[in-house]
């Protein structure tokens, strides 16, 4: 049979919630990761339990991949919705399979299998049948069925069963497929699958954090259930109480003895933690709070993705005091993001707001990362002397001390002098203000050696026009200019408080462009407000999908031709 | 009025004259003083408190700790604990502050014993905000939010945390120090959810020492089942004080964190790394 070579593929799976289809994506990604090769996986599902439509992406190459394709190489529909909503999306010579028990009508080249026929001869036959999308791709690839076995035997329970099952549904579709079969080079590093839900606490626990507390609230609760389930092989503690404000006020409390924490959670268990954000502020005890943008407003569209919380991050809290906000382009940069933002938290004594969305929360990617590289949090220490808890010094940062102390150690939530009791006094207030304040210059002295905006593809020189982003849209950003081929500079910030205006002076007299997740275009009034910078035009999008690069990139080319 | 001494502080106190808020703090410096006889140090004594009059009492002991927010100080006080497992926590909330606004924080805390020791001040108004009727006002209350009096029925604090799972509960009056200090003495050194209601007039808009001078009894035993602790705590023509109830259990603490004191034995950085290689198999 005659084959061709791909570097970049991709398959679809979709089927109801309840047929395995989010483990498929996930046995999909770590199976070319096996093989030496890059893999990006995006998971679409709704916000219930059975039934509805679920579906994953899965693009692989053998160079470094940052989205998943709208055009895919093998389509596998396990039901009648998946089919008609995606038959269209096949590459020009893509194989569509679909479950010929549901699928009334369909396209005369597109494979019909009986896959709930086969999938009854055993129990539980609805959670096996994302097991056929396995077959299918073995049979495209031109794999053995031992080699589909011990992928089974990896991945799954059941095994015997769940064997017996693929192989069918494999001899099925080889004797039908007509097409060319598709030869996938092997890579030569074997990288590691994760979330961006497993790369924030991961790069948290690597930068010290000791508990994590959180509400459920998707896009957020994968990282409580990650961290929940290393309880103990990480030593860590992590609570669920009874609501955010209770999360958060527990975890200012904890480390106000010296526990190095961090909460989690979405934009509305987010605003009712704010309250006790300014308090941190105020009581300057330091903080990791993770914002996991949804579709807003209010409930919005709980298990999808938006960049519309970017305000509401930097306005985080009452009263005016020093935060730091900043927001990971991919996977890499959420680990090192999220240990430097303990970091910085605890060596400045404030809250830091790790700004992201579920599409880098949930989407999985091959994670090329050096642990090394990893920041580690400490702080001030008080060492002799008399204990002031708000010492007055020139870098408005305090010493710390933790219980118990013969010192007494007093943190206010009120207006209060060096020893920590409250104030009125018109001198005193204004005396912590400007120590507050200058926390807030001593960040941008620190941030001045810090990497705070990443710039790609800069050796395309100064006069190729520039594409402004930030957040997960960079990934996709990345992949659509890799794939229309278009030369264009991406410049993001990764931190947006205090934003490194500084960077942005290089940047003048091209054509620009902003690429954001938001309908009212925040970072592009962000950008203006902080840089002066007027792009001559922007792209938008906010359905709750993320970009789909095809599309993208040929909204990039209109935008910038 | 108070006099200076080592855990008094040099802050200003602004408490109105005769408030049932000094009696509290005398009762607790007391209590500090025992405790140290039996072998607590008050350097391992942590205070937190709520907003109100009651929780100026934070800026006047000099006691290390975390001055919270309307509401919060339970949540605050659980997170300490947790934080550092052998330190004492004392949580000062106000009848508003801890039935009103925080109140699920108190359920909770009760729900899952968590090892702390609340103190309510409870004078049957928000003091600090001019006297508005509390969740534990009598129908009829009239404050400036209820001019024409309140509509709605009292909770009874006792029976709410009895019911959510407190293991040591007390009713205490502010007038009656030497009681009021062993009460927390008792409520400190227990192993579990403490909760102190205190009986604490307000001179300036809820003036009761007349009617608790007159009309309040301490109880001769500590109940054994909850439901014993509810009735012989329960107001009738007379309110009764004391130790009401008291279980042993095992804590939250130590449940969630199964004995471990994560401020102590917080990994290195190396150690944290080699675990993230092992789960990342890299
Ligand atoms: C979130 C919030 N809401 C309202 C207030 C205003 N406030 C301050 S004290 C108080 C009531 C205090 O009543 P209580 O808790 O009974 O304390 P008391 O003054 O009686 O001791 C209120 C409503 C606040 N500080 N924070
Ligand atoms: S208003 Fe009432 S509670 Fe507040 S200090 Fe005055 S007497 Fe005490
Ligand atoms: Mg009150």
């Amino acid at each position: 049979m005659d084959s061709s070579k791909k570097d970049i593929f991709t398959i679809l799976v979709g089927g109801s919630a309840g047929n395995g289809v989010k483990k498929i994506g996930a046995v999909l990604s770590s199976f070319f990761s096996n093989m030496g090769r890059y893999a990006f996986e995006m998971e679409d599902y709704q916000s219930l339990i059975k039934g509805g439509h679920n579906f994953c992406v899965v693009s692989t190459s053998t160079e470094p991949i940052f989205s998943h394709y709208e055009k895919k190489d093998v389509i596998v529909a396990l039901d009648e919705r998946s089919y008609n909503k995606h038959k269209d999306e096949a590459n020009k010579n893509g194989v569509v399979v679909y479950n010929s028990d549901l699928v009334k009508e369909a396209e005369q080249n597109h494979i019909g299998i009986p896959l709930t026929t086969f999938g009854r001869k055993y129990p539980n036959p609805e959670l096996r049948l994302g097991i056929s999308a396995l077959s299918v791709l073995f049979g495209v690839l031109g794999l053995s069925k031992d080699e589909l076995a011990n992928l089974i035997k990896e991945n799954f329970r059941d095994v015997e069963n769940n064997i017996s099952f693929a192989n069918e549904v494999y001899d099925y579709f080889v004797s039908h497929f007509k097409g060319e079969r598709i030869q996938l080079d092997k890579g030569n590093k074997r990288m590691p699958v994760v979330s961006g839900n497993e790369a924030i606490p991961l790069g948290a626990y690597a930068g010290g954090l000791d508990m994590f507390f959180a509400y459920p609230m998707t896009p957020a609760s994968t990282i409580l259930h990650f961290l929940a389930a290393h309880t103990r092989d990480f030593e860590i503690g992590v609570m669920h109480p009874e609501n955010e404000i209770a999360v958060i006020n527990m975890a200012i409390g904890a480390a106000s003895v010296g526990l190095k924490t961090m909460v989690a959670s979405s934009g509305g268990g987010f605003a009712l933690m704010e309250e006790a954000l300014s308090l941190a502020g105020m009581t300057e005890t330091p903080i990791l709070a993770v914002l996991s943008s949804r579709p807003g407003p209010s409930t919005g569209v709980p298990t999808y993705t938006e960049q519309g919380d970017l305000y509401f991050a930097l306005n985080q809290g009452h009263g005016e005091f020093p935060k730091i906000v900043a927001s990971p382009g991919t996977h890499e940069e959420a680990f090192y993001l999220a240990s430097e933002l303990l970091s910085l938290a605890w060596e400045f004594q404030t809250v830091s707001i790790l700004l992201t969305e579920k599409h880098l929360s949930e989407s999985r990617k091959t994670f090329e990362i050096d642990l090394d590289k990893a920041s580690f949090a400490d702080y001030f220490k008080h060492t002799d002397g008399e204990y002031l808890r708000y010492k007055l010094t020139d870098s408005g940062v305090s010493p710390l001390l933790f219980p118990p102390s013969q010192s007494v150690i007093k943190f206010s939530s009120y207006e209060h002098d060096e020893y920590g009791l409250s104030t009125e006094d018109p001198e005193m207030i204004t005396k912590m203000h400007d120590k507050r304040f200058r926390k807030y210059n001593s960040i941008i002295e620190k941030f001045k050696n810090l990497k705070t905006v990443n710039i790609y593809n800069s050796h395309l020189g100064d006069n190729a026009p520039i594409i402004y982003t930030y957040g997960s849209t960079t990934m996709s950003v990345l992949e659509a200019l890799k794939f229309g081929k278009i030369e264009a500079r991406v410049v993001q910030p990764i931190y947006l408080e205090p934003f490194p205006s500084w960077e942005f002076k290089q940047f003048s007299g091209v054509k620009s462009c902003v690429i954001e997740q938001s309908v009212m275009g925040s970072f592009e009034k962000l950008l203006k407000e902080k840089t002066g910078i007027e792009v001559n035009s922007h792209i938008r999008k906010y359905d709750g999908r993320p970009f789909e690069v095809e599309s993208l990139a040929k909204a990039i080319k209109e935008a910038l031709s | 009025m108070s006099v200076r001494d080592e855990l008094t502080t040099y802050e200003e106190n602004t408490w109105c004259p005769g408030c049932g808020n000094f009696g509290i703090f005398t009762a607790f410096k007391g209590a500090i003083k025992e405790l140290e006889n039996r072998g607590v140090k008050k350097s391992h004594v942590l205070i937190t408190a709520g907003i109100g009059c009651h929780g100026k009492i934070f800026d006047y002991l000099n006691l290390s700790g975390f001055y919270s927010l309307h509401g919060r100080a339970v949540a605050t006080a659980q997170g300490m604990k947790l934080g550092n497992p052998d330190l004492y926590v004392v949580a000062f909330v106000g009848d508003g502050d801890a039935m009103g606004e925080g109140l699920e924080h108190v359920l909770f805390a009760a729900k899952r014993n968590a090892d702390i020791t609340i103190i309510m001040h409870n004078n049957g108004v928000y003091g600090l905000t001019t006297g508005q009727f509390t969740p534990v006002s009598p129908k009829g209350f009239k404050g400036p939010s209820t001019p024409f009096g309140s509509v709605e029925e009292p909770l009874n604090p006792i029976k709410l945390v009895l019911d959510a799972g407190a293991t040591f509960v007390a009713r205490g009056y502010s007038a009656k120090i030497k009681e009021l200090t062993n009460i927390f003495v008792e409520a400190i050194l227990h192993k579990g959810f403490s909760f102190v209601d205190v009986l604490q007039p307000c001179v300036s808009f809820n003036d009761t020492y007349e009617l608790y001078n007159k009309n309040t009894f301490f109880v001769d035993k500590i109940a054994t089942t909850k439901e014993e602790a509810i009735e012989i705590s329960n107001v009738q023509d007379k309110i009764p004080l004391g130790i009401f109830y008291k279980e042993d259990k095992p804590v939250h603490h130590e449940l969630l964190l199964e004995g471990k004191n994560l401020f102590k034995e917080s990994l290195t950085k190396e150690k944290r790394l080699q675990k993230i290689r092992e789960f990342l198999n890299i």
